[in-house]
């Protein structure tokens, strides 16, 4: 299409360094000439063009070294002040693919837990940065709070319960639960960030090296999308960390979470930006009643409409998030109460615009819409996928229990 | 435990048939289909697993619906005759489409082009006599296929009440007693090499918005001529094969026109009521076995230590799921009465405005809430919802398609503006 997609769906761009919108043009560049442009072959070749593509983007152009501090020949980029500038990247990468987008949004919010400004864990950052910003393609995901199972009592994170189990054990930690479903890639996963609950119910954050002894893989999960990130579940049975493995500061599971919402919300809007494109140029060609342009037909236009101002709101949302995490001192941290519940609405409401871009817009395009061919159908797909997952359990009600707890001082609901 | 058959529909209108047909049908669906459509998606292709069932259900082997429409006579059910057709095809659109709603579409599609020819008032009698050997004697599944998309515009052709088939680009002409057909169609359900008989809606004059040229021709899939592509490749419906065809001088008897001039026009108007029908029974199909699959999700996990049904907020969110289901059941069960009351002298005429916009109307309110349920129950199941091994992912994807089938929702919204604002230009 001939207008940049930068010029339609404005945003604030002044949030954004000049280094980082050259960065974005470098991963836009790799998403146009890498998948966008090869879409077919990329669709039929997935499991094998996948890691290619990823190690591309991560080590090539060096999307993975973002997150790490200058330190750890990392890019630097481990201060929220950068948050507007990751989301940028993140949408461009969401145009390309989502499940590229996925698996770099829980490795960024994975390691801002430990990298980010003011709460650098140099033990930690000294333990994994070596093993897990090689110049080998590395997989982390992560366990987070969901769904529990009747008549097992849990403790809770905000009302979802957390499976994983975490005691000390000299100078280890010992990790146990049964079929635990990561938020994608269990399969491939080399590294396991797993929300755990110690036994007095403190909830913490554990890295787990896929290989520790005791880490056991299910079988493969078929879903919706992301067909890329092959999960499954994951059984700890007495799995021995060091100690220092595990994060137990106040906030940090918000963090992750703040992080993921925000990430994942460039991705779907970046992926939705892609079908925007592919639908601007159906609407243009196709004609309907014997002859006009779609896009000429009101009631076409009025569908379009929607589908851009659902866009349009979704980023805006996303770039105010990111620039209040920019600056989330003044709000108690981005792991503070404020941020958190805003993120996780911002993040809620995100998703639901984006699939609702794709559903409208697919409703002009009758079977093109879930033809294979147009590649309309895979972003339909992975947003759903991004986010059921995002939901955790529950649709959005854990969500609105975060926000009544924010707005009304709410004190027993679903805590 | 609530069974799914507690979702409401207006007793008044069952037929008599009802109960008997849905038992066997149910017994099928979850002896030959439910235990393997997990499996499907990676069928689409081949059919190895699909096509056991599919002969299960259609062939003379089976439970032989594949002859249900054709007179007694002929070795059929008659149901061509019965003044319970549409709620008997809804029934078994709704059983078929809870097992699997791609399944339902190439079993109904089969029966879909056969309606112009077989149910009453419009029986041909020499047609029906001709293709009855192809559908009664066959101890395996026989598919047919309504060839309507066209590469320009697919919508346009549906849309007869306002362009008269004035877009449509595939023609028909006599030559001695044969019609030669040309043209290039896109996407009929039962294609890629699937059907045995095409209905092939054409023109006999192109350009022509007069109804009289528009025609409805029988094509053998056999006949010199024909060419099939490749199936698709879709976001789901794995059961359903689609692909181009070709028809390149293709010949056939002057006779395999459905009707003639002006009465092919009006019986295509009357399939879209048929197809807009079984497409709610698909959808609400697919919603009763959302809720089966959902009462276990929301009774065995927990969401703050209690089982999320007895949680108020959730509680709230699967109520509207549940209360959906049943408005739509309702209103399903009502378009097809709508169908059954052509015949009574309160009733309409199947092509007139009034069923067309009605009947579309509620075809695309239930679109709409099957699109809406299913993603809200996706959600329910959360990290549990795109997991194929849950179900109900293959059925959002599946309904997605219905939504956008046979004109999608702006034609719909088309239809229904015309009809209850006497718009002339739509």
């Amino acid at each position: 299409m001939s207008v940049e997609l930068d010029k339609l769906f404005i945003y604030p761009k002044h949030w954004v360094n000049e280094d980082a919108h050259s960065f974005a043009a470098t991963i836009r560049q790799w998403a146009d000439k890498e998948i966008i442009s090869d879409r077919l072959n990329y669709q039929q070749n997935y499991s094998r063009l996948f890691p290619e593509k990823s190690r591309k983007l991560g080590i090539d152009i060096g999307l993975k070294r973002l997150v790490l501090p200058d330190k750890y020949d990392g890019y630097g980029w481990n201060s929220p002040s950068y948050a507007p500038a990751i989301l940028t990247a993140f949408t461009e990468i969401g145009r390309g693919d989502a499940a590229i987008g996925l698996v770099n949004a829980l490795e960024y919010a994975i390691f801002a837990t430990i990298t980010m400004q003011p709460n650098l864990k140099y033990d930690l950052c000294d333990a994994l940065a070596q093993r897990y910003f090689s110049d080998k393609l590395k997989t982390p995901t992560a366990i987070l709070p969901g769904a529990g199972l009747n008549n097992q009592k849990t403790p809770l994170f905000r009302g979802m319960s957390v499976l994983a189990g975490i005691a000390d054990d000299d100078n280890e930690s010992v990790i146990s639960g049964t079929n635990l479903r990561p938020f994608g890639f269990g399969k491939s996963a080399d590294l396991l960030c797993v929300v755990c609950a110690q036994s007095n119910g403190k909830i913490c954050l554990a890295f787990v090296p896929a290989d520790s002894l005791g880490v056991k893989k299910g079988l493969p999960i078929k879903q919706t999308g992301l067909d890329a990130s092959e999960n499954t579940d994951i059984s700890f049975e007495s799995v021995r960390i060091p100690k220092e493995y595990v994060i137990s500061r106040d906030g940090a599971v918000e963090e992750l979470y703040v992080w993921l919402n925000l990430l994942l919300g460039g991705v779907s809007i970046g992926a939705a930006m892609n079908f925007f494109e592919i639908l601007t140029d159906w609407a243009q060609n196709r004609t309907i009643k014997g002859g006009m342009p779609m896009k000429e037909n009101p009631l076409c236009a009025s569908v379009l409409a929607t589908v851009a101002q659902e866009i349009t709101s979704a980023r805006l949302l996303c770039y105010s998030l990111s620039q209040i995490m920019a600056d989330p001192f003044a709000w108690g941290g981005i792991g503070g109460e404020g941020i958190y519940t805003i993120a996780r609405m911002i993040g809620s409401s995100v998703q639901d615009s984006a699939i609702n871009a794709l559903n409208r817009g697919m409703e002009l395009m009758g079977s093109a819409g879930y033809a294979k061919e147009w590649h309309v159908e895979k972003h339909w797909r992975d947003i759903k996928t991004v986010q059921a997952c995002l939901c955790g359990i529950a649709a959005d009600i854990p969500v609105k229990m975060d926000i009544a707890r924010f707005f009304y001082d709410c004190k027993e609901v679903c805590s | 435990m609530k069974h799914f058959d507690n979702f409401s529909r207006p007793l008044e209108y069952i037929s008599p048939m009802d109960k008997h047909l849905r038992t066997v049908i149910r017994k099928w669906a979850d002896e030959e289909v439910i235990p393997f459509r997990r499996r499907f998606d990676e069928d689409w292709k081949e059919h190895k697993l699909i096509e056991p069932a599919f002969d299960k259900l259609m062939g003379n082997k089976g439970l032989g619906l594949q002859k249900a429409l054709f007179p007694e006579e002929l070795g059929g059910w008659g149901l061509g005759h019965s003044d319970n057709t549409f709620m008997i095809s809804y029934a078994l659109s709704e059983e078929v489409g809870r097992a699997d709603t791609g399944m339902a579409v190439a079993f109904l599609v089969t029966l879909w082009p056969l309606t112009t020819i077989l149910i009453e008032p419009h029986v041909n009698w020499r047609l029906a006599k001709e293709f009855a050997p192809m559908f009664c004697d066959c101890d395996r599944a026989v598919f047919s296929a309504l060839t309507m998309t066209e590469p320009q515009g697919g919508a346009d052709i549906e849309n007869i009440g306002l362009l008269g088939g004035k877009t449509l680009r595939t023609t028909a002409r006599i030559d001695g007693d044969e019609w030669v057909i040309n043209g290039h169609k896109l996407w009929p359900t039962n294609s890629a090499g699937v059907s045995r008989l095409f209905g092939v809606p054409c023109t006999t004059k192109p350009g022509s918005n007069d109804r009289d040229d528009f025609a409805i021709i029988f094509v053998p899939t056999d006949t010199k001529g024909v060419s099939e592509g490749n199936p698709y490749e879709k976001a789901g419906m794995a059961a359903d094969k689609n692909s181009d065809i070709w028809f390149e001088d293709v010949r056939v008897p002057s006779w395999y026109r459905a009707h003639g001039p002006g009465l092919d026009a009006r019986t295509f108007l009357e399939i879209i009521p048929w197809g807009q029908v079984a497409s709610c029974g698909f959808l609400t199909g697919a919603m009763l076995n959302l809720y089966e699959r959902l009462y276990e999700f929301v009774s065995t996990r927990t969401y703050c230590n209690s089982v999320l049904k007895e949680n108020d907020a959730v509680a709230g969110v699967i109520g509207r799921i549940a209360g959906d289901i049943d408005i739509c059941r309702i209103l399903g069960h009502e378009a097809a009465r709508i169908g059954d009351r052509r015949n009574m002298p309160y009733g309409n005429e199947l092509g007139s405005e009034e069923t067309i916009g009605k009947i579309r109307n509620i075809k695309d309110f239930i679109s709409d809430k099957s699109v809406e349920i299913f993603g809200r129950a996706m959600d329910v199941l959360g990290a549990y919802g795109p997991d194929r091994n849950w179900d109900i992912e293959k059925h959002w994807r599946d309904v997605k398609i219905i939504q956008l089938w046979m004109g999608g929702k702006q034609l719909c919204q088309m239809e229904s503006a015309r009809y209850f604002f006497d718009c002339k230009t739509l």
